[in-house]
């Protein structure tokens, strides 16, 4: 409960994240309309033994923060992203968020396999409020970053995992958005773009965007993250300075 | 300025979908004249004869029926399953999800007004005189446009939760060729029952709309039209708060 001392309020806070919990019903397989009725009719309160995947979160983030997210498979730092960004409902708790969000998630790209490369980054970029006319302008620029030149009117689903975090990466330098929600963008990208993206994490390391990063790389979290969330099993095990938590975070890992 | 920014998107996603019907049907547009056409001559064929003898311009009546029938029946059933087909997008990018039924529906008012002018064509080829009225028809498009978008938003947001709700939506578009007037006339039901259904049916007054201002060439009162455009607006705010209501658990179950 240490945390309360980082929530005295003050105005320029992004992200304000109070005692936030979520579970998931332990079965939600079956659509069908009789087994929807049935189970409405069998247990009324939903949720209620489920497990949860964040269980009392309090977080505060100051505008033009970097923070970043650390923790095991399964530790629920997706479900964080996502409950912040406004698709999955909080259980319990409730969640701020002050500007524009964008979410971008290195394992599921909000993007659509039957269209070309192009297409989708005319409506990535559009989705988040980027206008047609401006993407047009820069159009080669964000296929050449990515070098997907060649790729450009191929149909996504022919792309890798890689080239298409590339791709959304790529779109993202001209976001203007305030708040950036990245989910393990480095994760099936080559070490010759690990290089690239690093860059670009270089440029906004004293903007007054704020970034929340869920991330495996140690070292890219003490590079661009002051401030470092850990998560184990749906707990907040620490939210502190990046080196303090992440000694903690190794130290327990081993 | 948000605004503007989803004013874009929805451009934007109106010209995704036109591309992605495209490749779902290569012939999507040659089949959306085909299959009222094949209708056509059946029923023509069959009812000539029958209910034929008493309506005038029968072909043309059945025409415009089958027309407004097969673009509310199609724009609805593809609306089902759209946030579902679009999952990547629906649940891993931050936008109202509205938008995309809304571009989806927009995508197909196209569609009627190209079918509806053809329509007003053979129309004219069949010798029926033509007056001022036929300027009315883009008020018979803009109240079926907002029919379709409120059984789309209904529609595509039961999907997410109730995955059969396709089957069952299947079987009522087929129950609902027989109680829309579109090849017998309304007098056909004079007592009972039928009479009742048919003017609880929507479609019944846009059919009847358009015949009247193409065949008969004179509009129907200004107090139907009033009615119906408040009818219609009312269920629209109805499924747009459904629809609103749910948006934030979209991603959780897709």
């Amino acid at each position: 409960m240490n945390q309360h001392s980082a929530s005295i309020s003050n105005g320029s806070w992004a992200i304000r994240v109070r005692d936030l919990s979520r579970s998931f019903p332990a079965q939600n397989s079956n659509h069908t309309l009789f087994r929807v009725l049935t189970r409405q009719v069998l247990n009324g309160q939903r949720n209620s033994n489920g497990f949860y995947a964040l269980k009392d979160i309090n977080l505060e983030v100051v505008k033009g923060e970097k923070v970043a997210i650390v923790g095991d498979n399964g530790a629920g730092k997706t479900t964080l992203l996502k409950v912040i960004g406004g698709l999955f409902r909080p259980t319990v708790g409730e969640v701020h968020t002050r500007g524009d969000m964008v979410l971008l998630r290195g394992a599921e790209i909000g993007m659509v396999d039957e269209l070309s490369a192009a297409e989708n980054l005319f409506l990535y970029s559009s989705i988040y409020g980027v206008h047609r006319e401006k993407v047009k302008k820069n159009v080669d620029e964000i296929f050449e970053w990515a070098e997907l030149k060649s790729f450009a009117h191929a149909r996504l689903a022919t792309l890798s995992s890689g080239m298409k975090t590339r791709l959304a990466f790529s779109a993202l330098r001209h976001f203007d958005a305030e708040i950036f929600l990245l989910d393990e963008v480095f994760s099936a990208v080559d070490t010759h773009f690990e290089q690239k993206y690093l860059e670009v994490f270089e440029q906004q390391k004293s903007s007054d965007r704020t970034f929340l990063i869920a991330t495996h790389d140690m070292k890219f979290a003490r590079m661009f993250c002051t401030k470092t969330l850990w998560l184990s099993r749906g707990k907040q095990m620490a939210f502190d300075s990046t080196d303090e938590v992440l000694d903690r975070y190794m130290a327990a890992s081993t | 300025m948000p605004r503007k920014k989803y004013l874009n998107l929805l451009h934007q996603l109106t010209i995704t979908q036109f591309k992605l019907k495209d490749q779902s049907a290569f012939l999507g547009f040659i089949w959306s004249f085909l299959h009222p056409l094949i209708l056509l001559g059946i029923l023509f064929a069959m009812f000539r004869h029958q209910t034929g003898q008493t309506i005038e311009h029968y072909a043309v009546y059945l025409l415009i029926g089958l027309v407004q029938y097969t673009h509310f029946a199609n724009s609805t059933s593809r609306s089902v399953n759209l946030l579902y087909s679009m999952k990547h997008l629906t649940g891993n990018a931050i936008f109202p999800k509205e938008l995309l039924v809304l571009s989806a529906t927009m995508a197909e008012l196209v569609e009627l007004a190209l079918a509806m002018t053809v329509c007003v064509i053979v129309a004219a080829l069949s010798g029926i005189t033509l007056t001022w009225a036929v300027l009315l028809l883009p008020v018979v498009w803009l109240m079926q446009f907002i029919l379709v978008l409120s059984v789309s938003l209904i529609l595509s947001c039961l999907y997410v939760f109730v995955r059969d709700i396709g089957h069952i939506y299947g079987a009522f578009l087929r129950l609902l060729i027989f109680i829309t007037p579109i090849f017998y006339d309304k007098s056909f039901l004079q007592h009972g029952l039928g009479r009742y259904i048919l003017l609880l049916n929507p479609l019944t007054y846009l059919i009847t709309f358009s015949r009247a201002l193409i065949i008969e060439g004179e509009p129907v009162g200004f107090e139907p039209t009033i009615f119906l455009l408040l009818v219609s607006s009312l269920l629209l705010v109805c499924s747009f708060k459904l629809f609103k209501n749910y948006e934030p658990a979209f991603s959780e179950y897709l």
